[in-house]
Parts: C-alpha cells; sequence; structure tokens
C-alpha cells in the first residue's frame, strides 16, 4: 500500500492565481455576503470562541487559539478557492482520501488503505468506517464519487488532477475504484495532495453555499464567518482523536508588525506573517517562538521566449551566468531561503543535484554580447508589490546584470494587471514564485511542456516533451526519478525557468504552545495543538 | 503692487526667509544632485546591508546596501521635478481654463466649470491613482495625473478674481477703445489676477509633492530602483523595528519640504492679500 506510492503531489496554482482570486473575492464578500455572513465582529474576544462551542457539546478547557493569517480566504468552497488563505483554514475543517505527512509521504485518512491493478490502471480504495459529516450524516463511497466528479463534470479549478481518470465507480459504500486511462504514479498527490481535493456530503454543493458555509468531516467545524476572522469549533465526533483545544478563532491581520505586537502581547497565538527580516531579531526574543523549516516552493525569472533576444538561447544562458544567486537570494530573504538551480528543493526525495551556473560575469558578457539585439540590450522585468521579495530580487538582478551587458528595466504592477500581462504575452522577463508542490510532476510539467496550461513563457523542447510525459505515466519510482532529472538538466541548460531560490517557510507563535509543527508543504493543522498553560 | 514692495514685505519675518532658505537648499540639491551625493544611489551591496548612520553613511544603509543619503538627496530632485512639472500642467491648464470661463461667461463658463467640477468631485489621491491606472505606473505619468488633478482649483481660483475684474473700468474702457478680447486678457486681466495664483501654486507645490510621495508609496509613482522618498519610505515600513533610519529620514526630508512650501505660500498670502497688505504696511509705519 502506501509505502511503495509515490510521495509528492500537486498543489498546482502559481502563487500568483492565489492571490488574485483573493482579492477578487475581498470586492465580491463585501458586496455580496449578506445572508450567510455573521458580519458580528468575531475579533471581539476569545469568549467569542467559548460561547461558539458551548453548543457542540464538548468539555470547553482547552481554550480557543486564536491565530493571526495574513490575509482573508476568499470562500470556503475547497474545491473552488485557489487562495492559501482559505486553505488555512480549511485543512482543519475538511478531509481528502489520503493525506501527506510532514515529509510528503501519503497517509491514510478518509481510506484506510488502497490496492493498485498489475497494469496500473485501476486503484482501488477501502474507505474508513464509522466517519460522520459535521452535519451529522455518514460518510461513503458515494460522497468520494460525488465529490471527485462534481470537480470533474464542473471542469473546476482542479480538474486538471483527473485528466488521466476514466471513470470514478463505488462497487459497495465502503470502496472506491478509480480507473485511468494511462497509469498515473501521482494519483495519490493527485487526490490528497491538498484541501482542494477534500470530500464533500452528496448533493451538498446544491443544498447549500459552500463558499460560505462547510460540511466536512475535519477535526473543526466552521462557525463563524466575519469581515475580520473566521470562527472553527471542535468536531466532538471527529474519527480521530478529538483536537485539543476547544476551537480556533482565524483573525486577518495583514501588517505583519501587527501581527508580531499581537503575538508578544498574547492577543494571538501564532502567526505565519512573519517577515523574513525578522527572523533575525526574533531568535532572541522569549516571548516568541520562532519555526522555520525549508519549504517546497520555488522562486524563479522567466524570459519571454516569444521575443528577440529572449528566444536565443544562448541570450538566457548569458542571463544566467550573470546572476549572483547568493546575492539575490540573501536580499530577497535575509538568508532565509536555499539557492537552487532546480526546482525541487534538496530535502525532497525527488532532489536532482544540479548547478551548472556559476556566477561568471565574463561568459554571461561574452554570451550577450553575441546575442543581444543592442548593445545594452533592454531587459524589462515585471515584478509586483503583492511579493516584496521580487521587487528586492529585480534591484539586485538589474544591478548585477548591468555588468554583463542588459539594461534591465524594473515594472512594478499592481498584481492583477501582472498577471494579465503575463497572460498576454506582454512582457520581455517576470519574476514569480510556484507554492506548495510536492511530485515532480507538479514541479515540471504544466511549466515546461509546449503545450503546457502554465508555460507562460513560451519553451518549447521535443526532447523534454518526451520526458516529461515518459515519467508522468512510469510506475518505478527510480526509473520515474531520472527521467525528471534528465528532464530537469535539460530544463535548466535551456533556462526555460532560471530558478534562483527555495524560501523557507517562517511561522511564530507563543512559548509553551505545544503539537504544533511547521511542514514544507505549509499545510496549518490545529488538530494537535495544545494551549500553554 | 510692485515686485520689490512684495519681496520686501514677504521677507520682513524670520519664518518666511527660512522657510524660503530651506527650498533654496533643496533645489541646490536637487540640481547638484549626483555630485553631492557621497554614494552610489542605485548600486547595491548586500553585505554592507541594514547599518546605522556612520561617519561613512550618514544616514545609514538601506535593505539592499544603498546609501540612503545619497537615496535622499537624489530623491530631493524627483520630489521637485514631479512637483513643479505637474504644477506646471494645472497651472497653465487650470488658469487658462479659469481665464476663458470668467471672461466669457454664459455657456463656455458652464461647460468648462462643470467639467472641472466633475474632477473636483472625486477624492484627489483617488482621482491620480485612477489616472495612473490608465496611463501605467511611472514618475512621468505620475506628474501628467497630479497635474490633471490639481487643475480644477486653478481653474476655479483664476474664475474667481476673473469675475470681478471683468467689471473693472479700465477692462471696459480697453474694450470702448477697441482692444481685442485676447489683448483685454493678456493684458488688463491676467496681471490683475495673478496674486491667488502665486498663493495657490506654492500652496499646491507642497501637496503635489505630499501626492507624488503617496502615488510612490502605493507603487504607482518613481519605479525602482530610482529614490523617491514615497518609496524609501514605503520601503522602509517593513524594516521599523530592524532600521529606523530608513522611514525617518525621508520622511524628514517630505515634512521638511512640505512644510516650508506651506510657510512659504501663508506668507505669500498675506502679503498679497490686499487688505492684510494694507494693515502689515500701516503697522511697519507705525513702528
Amino acid at each position: 500500500m502506501g509505502a511503495d506510492m509515490n510521495r509528492g503531489k500537486v498543489r498546482g496554482h502559481t502563487v500568483g492565481h492565489v492571490a488574485a482570486l483573493a482579492v477578487i473575492a475581498l470586492v465580491s464578500a463585501g458586496c455580496g455576503g449578506g445572508d450567510d455572513v455573521d458580519l458580528d465582529d468575531p475579533a471581539g474576544g476569545e469568549g467569542g470562541g467559548d460561547a461558539a462551542d458551548g453548543g457542540n457539546g464538548g468539555g470547553s478547557d482547552g481554550g480557543t487559539l486564536v491565530a493571526a493569517i495574513s490575509a482573508q480566504p476568499d470562500q470556503f468552497d475547497p474545491h473552488k478557492t485557489q487562495a492559501y488563505a482559505s486553505f488555512q483554514v480549511l485543512e482543519n475543517v475538511y478531509d481528502t482520501l489520503v493525506v501527506p505527512d510532514a515529509e510528503g509521504e501519503f497517509q491514510p485518512s478518509l481510506a484506510t488503505e488502497w490496492t493498485t491493478s498489475d497494469d496500473g490502471l485501476t486503484w482501488t480504495f477501502t474507505l474508513r468506517e464509522a466517519v460522520t459529516f459535521h452535519d451529522g450524516s455518514a460518510f461513503d463511497s458515494a460522497d468520494v464519487v460525488y465529490s471527485y466528479n462534481r470537480i470533474i463534470n464542473e471542469q473546476l479549478a482542479n480538474a486538471y488532477r483527473f485528466a488521466s481518470v476514466a471513470s470514478i465507480d463505488a462497487p459497495d459504500p465502503q470502496t472506491v475504484a478509480i480507473t485511468l486511462t494511462t497509469p498515473t504514479p501521482a494519483l495519490l498527490d493527485n487526490i490528497g495532495g491538498f484541501k482542494g481535493m477534500a470530500i464533500i456530503p452528496e448533493g451538498s454543493a446544491e443544498a447549500t453555499d459552500l463558499a460560505t458555509t462547510a460540511v466536512g468531516t475535519g477535526p473543526f467545524t466552521l462557525e463563524d464567518v466575519g469581515a475580520n476572522g473566521v470562527t472553527l469549533s471542535r468536531y466532538d465526533d471527529y474519527w480521530g482523536d478529538p483536537a485539543l483545544v476547544d476551537g480556533v478563532e482565524f483573525q486577518y491581520v495583514s501588517e505583519p508588525a501587527a501581527a508580531l505586537t499581537a503575538l508578544r502581547s498574547g492577543d494571538v497565538h501564532w502567526t505565519d506573517n512573519v517577515p523574513p527580516q525578522d527572523i533575525e531579531g526574533l531568535q532572541d526574543d522569549d516571548q516568541v517562538e520562532l519555526g522555520v523549516t525549508p519549504s517546497v516552493d520555488y522562486w524563479y525569472l522567466a524570459m519571454n521566449q516569444a521575443r528577440p533576444p529572449f528566444d536565443n538561447r544562448d541570450f538566457r544562458r548569458g542571463v544566467a551566468f550573470g546572476i549572483d544567486r547568493d546575492e539575490v537570494t540573501e536580499a530577497a530573504r535575509f538568508g532565509a531561503a536555499t539557492t537552487n538551480q532546480t526546482a525541487i528543493p534538496e530535502q525532497s526525495r525527488w532532489y536532482h543535484e544540479y548547478a551548472p551556473f556559476e556566477h561568471d560575469p565574463d561568459q554571461a558578457t561574452q554570451l550577450i554580447e553575441q546575442t543581444a539585439a543592442q548593445s545594452p540590450q533592454p531587459m524589462g522585468l515585471m515584478v509586483t508589490d503583492e511579493y516584496p521579495e521580487t521587487v528586492q530580487a529585480a534591484q539586485v538582478i538589474q544591478a548585477q546584470l548591468a555588468e554583463v551587458g542588459v539594461e534591465v528595466g524594473i515594472e512594478q504592477e499592481a498584481f492583477a494587471t501582472w498577471l494579465d500581462r503575463q497572460a498576454a504575452g506582454d512582457y520581455d522577463a517576470f519574476l514569480l514564485g510556484w507554492l506548495g508542490n510536492l511530485d515532480p510532476f507538479g514541479f515540471y510539467h504544466a511549466q515546461h511542456v509546449c503545450e503546457g496550461t502554465s508555460n507562460f513563457q513560451g519553451y518549447c523542447n521535443p526532447e523534454v516533451d518526451e520526458l516529461l510525459n515518459q515519467a508522468a505515466a512510469e510506475t518505478d519510482q527510480d526509473a520515474r526519478k531520472a527521467l525528471y532529472d534528465q528532464a530537469a538538466e535539460l530544463i535548466v541548460d535551456d533556462v526555460s525557468y532560471l530558478y534562483l531560490y527555495n524560501p523557507d517557510v517562517v511561522q511564530a507563535w507563543v512559548p509553551g504552545l505545544e503539537g504544533y509543527e511547521v511542514r514544507a508543504d505549509k499545510a496549518i493543522n490545529f488538530e494537535t495543538v495544545r494551549l500553554p498553560e | 503692487m510692485r515686485a520689490g514692495e512684495t519681496l520686501r514685505l514677504l521677507f520682513r519675518g524670520p519664518t518666511a526667509i527660512v522657510a524660503a532658505a530651506v527650498l533654496a537648499v533643496l533645489v541646490l540639491t536637487a540640481v547638484l544632485g549626483e555630485r553631492l551625493a557621497p554614494h552610489d544611489a542605485t548600486g547595491t551591496d548586500v553585505s554592507s546591508r541594514l547599518q546605522a548612520p556612520s561617519g561613512d553613511h550618514w544616514f545609514g544603509t538601506d535593505e539592499l546596501g544603498r546609501d540612503v543619503l545619497s537615496r535622499v538627496i537624489l530623491g530631493a530632485e524627483v520630489s521637485l521635478r514631479v512637483g513643479a512639472v505637474a504644477v506646471g500642467i494645472s497651472l497653465v491648464a487650470g488658469v487658462l481654463i479659469g481665464l476663458l470661463a470668467g471672461y466669457y461667461g454664459r455657456w463656455v463658463d458652464d461647460v468648462l466649470m462643470r467639467l472641472s467640477d466633475v474632477l473636483f468631485a472625486f477624492p484627489a489621491m483617488l482621482m491620480a491613482i485612477a489616472v495612473l491606472a490608465i496611463l501605467g505606473p511611472g514618475s512621468t505619468n505620475a506628474m501628467i495625473a497630479i497635474g490633471i488633478v490639481y487643475t480644477p482649483i486653478f481653474a476655479r481660483i483664476t474664475r474667481a478674481s476673473v469675475l470681478s475684474v471683468r467689471e473693472e473700468v479700465y477692462v471696459k474702457a480697453a474694450r470702448s477703445a477697441g482692444a481685442g478680447d485676447l489683448r483685454i486678457i493678456g493684458r488688463h486681466v491676467l496681471p490683475n489676477v495673478t496674486a491667488p495664483i502665486i498663493v495657490q501654486t506654492s500652496i499646491s507645490l507642497a501637496f503635489a509633492i505630499l501626492s507624488e510621495a503617496a502615488l510612490s508609496f502605493v507603487g504607482l509613482g518613481t519605479q525602482p530602483p530610482d529614490p523617491s522618498w514615497g518609496r524609501m519610505l514605503a520601503e522602509g515600513r517593513g524594516f521599523v523595528e530592524q532600521a529606523w533610519w530608513m522611514a525617518v529620514f525621508p520622511g524628514l526630508a517630505i515634512f521638511v519640504t512640505v512644510l516650508a512650501f506651506n510657510v512659504l505660500g501663508d506668507a505669500l498670502r498675506d502679503v498679497l492679500d490686499p487688505r492684510q497688505r494694507q494693515a502689515m504696511a500701516t503697522s511697519g509705519a507705525t513702528r
């Protein structure tokens, strides 16, 4: 079962899309949410959380955990949202069939075990018994079929994860069979990588408004959704060990300084709103417990391969030799990152050590001189203050490339404009990151196959296509890794993306908070957390 | 009123002298720019980032290791240039609109003034942000946006003065002597409506510099890596706990500049207002 399955998963949305949707949602919540949104101030004190779980019948000595998150969730429909802020909440409310542990290995969740047919085309999942949804109804295979078919039939954001799925059947209430058109080693990742693949009760999308309410099987129920935050209560009939705290209150605090002050004063217990420059100061701060761990995210520079001279491989290689990654990383992340010339971080079992570009201004100058359209070669570099590290990195890159014959013009855009320009191909180059991938399919496929849905840079190398497609269907893990390693080397050599670094996850909580684990995939789970005395 | 006497009255008080001196220093700083800056204002050096003020870096260094003093000095040029060009735009356009509306009256007045009422009805910053959303961010576009936003103020002030001047005997005399409209507007009306326009120009410069800082603060004005006080303030905001100097010095620069323009504007108003001027002249005589 699980052990020889591949790990990994795609949380395949650009940081970009995540934030854009969150912004739109902010606006629409402000305009239309009247009926279901409780506008009472949930920040009115921790008493609010206690009152909420009185109705749940549980003991109320665990207290309410207050968590400050930097952005407001756009909605709570797990199949529709792409906002990280939404998943921070939903992680605690919904379950998936399988779930990645902190190391990215898939473990049983709503499915207790699974088998794969010899041809790799049929996966059979045995479901957990005695699981109930928050509305009291029982969980069975019909709910799984309903949830997956909703994503597929309505062509929701994650429908691509079912690209190789031919059918989903429920032979009996405790069994689900997934039939594939081609072997799909990344299937567990596809159906369990994150809560975007959550199981909802059959018919719930029609019966209720999932954007503002939630009916999950997770350790907490979604109680109040307000303008300042979200309140969760412990679900006492949870299939696993019940949560230790009575409830969780998420507050939206967009200013890092405000979040840290609230943490120091004890108004909040936990926050992920810690900019990298604060890490050093917080390490000696005994009022704050700091959690720093390498993440699976990566940040990169991409050049528009539909425009000369950026379509020239040698020019791009010149740029790659001209950039000093260590300096860029230090500037953008204050050391809270690891430079990398490929996408996958070194903690992953899919990591492939490959770093052909040593900072070499002479070689850079030579390559750029031979291929540039003019001297110095202008290059617009699109960044967004939605992600300040792109603005900081861009200024260092500008100074570095000025020395090798490229005149970088920094173009700082609002994120919505940024996305429009990316989609329209209206740019020379841009800086951005990808979040939350676990499987190499998520790291490389859609970004680098010729017709890839996220291949905005216009890269096309038939050899890479061949390797990536082969790898996507290879069930032998070692052979699969070898294929991805080869593809990654070509992608790096061709400078389809110019990979820069893998940032660290930085979170902070009050001293004495127990049972919390900072995870590389940034999933935030308060199930096992105990508040300080 | 003669210019010489105006200046003499203006600089009787110490505040106006100080304000004018501060502005003179600022203009000099802006003109000398890079020759005055001790370091390269855009050259990054991550190894010397976030250094506290010292002998080498009087105002410290920022998050990319750039010298804050040099950036404040080069920022003066950006601020003053954007302020001057923006006010220049609104001055020319606004005065022209005001002269035409006030002098011709009737439908010309109605059309022009209703149009500027529409512009005036938007909050200034919202309007500037909207204009920049259309034109795209950048310091040139910021000048245009600020210029557009302040045009209606100049139009209104000019028109109000023209309305009274137009009825003066010397205008009627010129007209009966056969002078054309252009000549009357240029030779008789315009010179007699300058006082409030001068005062407004000085005050508008303060607002325009503040607007540029605000637009750059939200990322729509001057683009990185060019230094701008507003931009430096925005960048410094994330580092207040580690490096107060990143935000304090550009903030002080904005504060001093805007204060100087405002003080000078107030003093000018006192001097150019006929009643005030009378009082000042009298008190000077009896002293």
